[in-house]
């Protein structure tokens, strides 16, 4: 699976595991186009919240979820990897 | 006579309730929405009201109000925990954004609504999950919201030493449908003149942009897992004068943090969805809390009765509380099988009886294991004997009926739980096989 990951992405899915002490899941293993919320990882709202902290630190910017594109973004692993990768600042 | 109080205090059509796409709304334009919603209303008597955006949550709830409805509050809005509810209130019904601005957005007719409300009349219809798995209720009547609300009111214009007709601009992160959301974000605006921003914001950047809309003065009415978010974050914030945090304790140290943050007061308020808030401290320089004026308790072995003006008869907390003099108390002990996260709350004995009800769950425990960072605040764990069954598998199994605030992480699998000797299961030994569960069993 690790094969179909981008260098981004592999580097997010090792912040999302680390950041959410996701016990048990292997940062490889995060299918790019599977779902992080509800069904897939199963993360919720406070895990965004969290997440959202973690990638302020790393890629420094704010995430938003005022934002219309909100859903699309925070879809899947790759998704929320290009808004990164759009957004980041250096 | 029958003791009628206002459905909106105060009245004047002049008044701003509420703050909706970059606009104030006045009390005048949100009594016609109300009246358009109410004219839609089915012919039953317990609305659940699910609106997600705040201006329509507290239109749906006044129009409820109106034709003698009561608000049912779901402790989650997991699907099978309103399917429950529902069961158990067979003239509840279900009422959502869409039909709400379907209702607002039609041609209106003159409709004119009751703005006189029998102080018996059932308002909210509050719920614990308690620790038997039976959801029980807590009905309060419309003069107990409203000597409540006055309270909660009163205490945030002292601390913010503002006059009780000056406007006051409230943004919450919480969600309406939450004991504590209910009281402070749709009660305040509605019979205590103050005016409430329609979105729940999360993310710090969120907050910023929301609060910054607002007119002064601010306040935000939080939780102790999304101001330590703010805290953390290096988001640039707008003044807010105060922050109100309840559903967990707050410690003084994030509490003076939040308060230099925000450059403004934390006011953190005391209560339960069996009594409303009772008690308020400003956490950054108080230990003892203060009890609301007319509140009276009293230690018993079981917990604390508290006894307010608003209520017929005391009721009993689980949370032993030490009284020093009349008017304030010290915490000795919370309840410490419930939690509530981010508005959300639970039991862990109901928590582990979902899990004891999955098919080939043997034996099964949730806890809490504490403390550092913004989701340890309050991610529960479970250790659980299940041969033949994967952790995904029950996790998934049980997602059915848990909110996914309280889904466990870790969830182990374990040969046996570490029943000592009288067969309880002693904390220490339930954290380490949460580390090491190979060593369990």
């Amino acid at each position: 699976m690790s094969a179909s990951q981008s260098a981004g992405e592999r580097e997010l899915a090792e912040l999302i595991v680390t950041a959410l002490n996701l016990e048990g899941v292997a940062p490889a293993d995060i299918e790019p186009e599977a779902a992080l919320f509800k069904t897939g990882l199963g993360l919720d709202s406070i895990d965004a919240l969290e997440l959202a902290l973690e990638i302020s630190k790393r890629y420094g910017f704010q995430l938003r979820s005022d934002d219309e594109n909100n859903q699309r973004i925070f879809r899947s692993l790759r998704s929320l990897a290009e808004h990164i990768e759009r957004h980041r600042i250096g | 006579m029958l003791t009628r109080l206002p459905l909106f205090a105060p009245a004047q059509a002049a008044r701003p309730i509420a703050w909706r796409e970059g606009r104030e709304i006045l009390l005048g334009e949100f009594a016609c929405d109300v009246a358009a919603v109410a004219a839609t209303l089915p012919a039953r008597s317990a609305m659940i009201n699910l609106c997600e955006d705040r201006y329509r949550f507290l239109v749906a709830h006044a129009a409820a109000l109106s034709v003698g409805h009561a608000a049912v509050l779901p402790p989650t809005r997991a699907e099978q925990v309103i399917r429950e509810i529902e069961a158990s209130h067979p003239l509840s019904y279900r009422w959502e954004d869409t039909v709400v601005d379907a209702a607002m957005s039609a041609p209106q007719a003159s409709a004119s609504i009751d703005l006189e409300i029998p102080a018996e009349q059932l308002a909210t219809i509050g719920f614990t999950s308690g620790s038997t798995g039976q959801p029980q209720s807590f009905p309060k009547d419309w003069r107990s919201v409203n000597g409540s609300s006055a309270c909660n009111a009163r205490a945030i214009r002292t601390t913010l030493g503002i006059a009780d007709d000056a406007a006051v601009w409230i943004l919450a992160t919480v969600p309406p449908q939450h004991t504590y959301g209910m009281e402070f974000s749709v009660l305040l605006p509605l019979i205590a003149g103050m005016a409430v921003h329609a979105a729940r914001p999360l993310f710090p950047a969120d907050i910023a942009r929301a609060l910054a809309e607002l007119p002064t003065p601010r306040v935000l009415v939080s939780t102790p897992v999304h101001l330590r978010a703010l805290v953390e974050s290096t988001q640039q914030l707008p003044q807010v004068a105060l922050i109100v945090s309840a559903t967990a304790p707050l410690d003084r140290e994030l509490a003076q943090a939040v308060e230099g943050k925000l450059r403004g007061r934390l006011l953190e308020i005391f209560g339960s969805t069996e009594t409303c808030a009772f008690a308020h401290r400003c956490t950054a320089q108080d230990e003892l809390w203060k009890l609301h004026e007319g509140v009276q308790l009293e230690a018993t072995a079981e917990g604390t009765l508290v006894a307010a003006p608003w209520n017929r008869q005391p009721i009993l907390l689980q949370d032993h509380l030490e009284l020093h003099g009349s008017q304030e108390f010290h915490v000795q002990g919370r309840n410490a099988d419930l939690i509530e996260v981010a508005g959300k709350r639970a039991s862990l004995a109901d928590l582990t009886r979902r899990l004891l009800a999955i098919d080939g769950v043997q034996d099964a425990v949730v806890l809490q294991p504490g403390t550092e960072s913004v989701a340890a605040i309050r991610r529960v764990a479970a250790l659980v004997v299940a041969p033949g069954l994967t952790a995904a598998q029950i996790h998934d199994l049980l997602a059915a009926s848990v909110d996914p605030a309280f889904l466990p992480r870790p969830l182990v699998l374990v040969d046996a739980l570490p029943r000592n000797e009288l067969g309880k299961l002693p904390r220490a030994a339930l954290l380490a096989a949460l580390v090491n569960p190979e060593f369990q069993g």
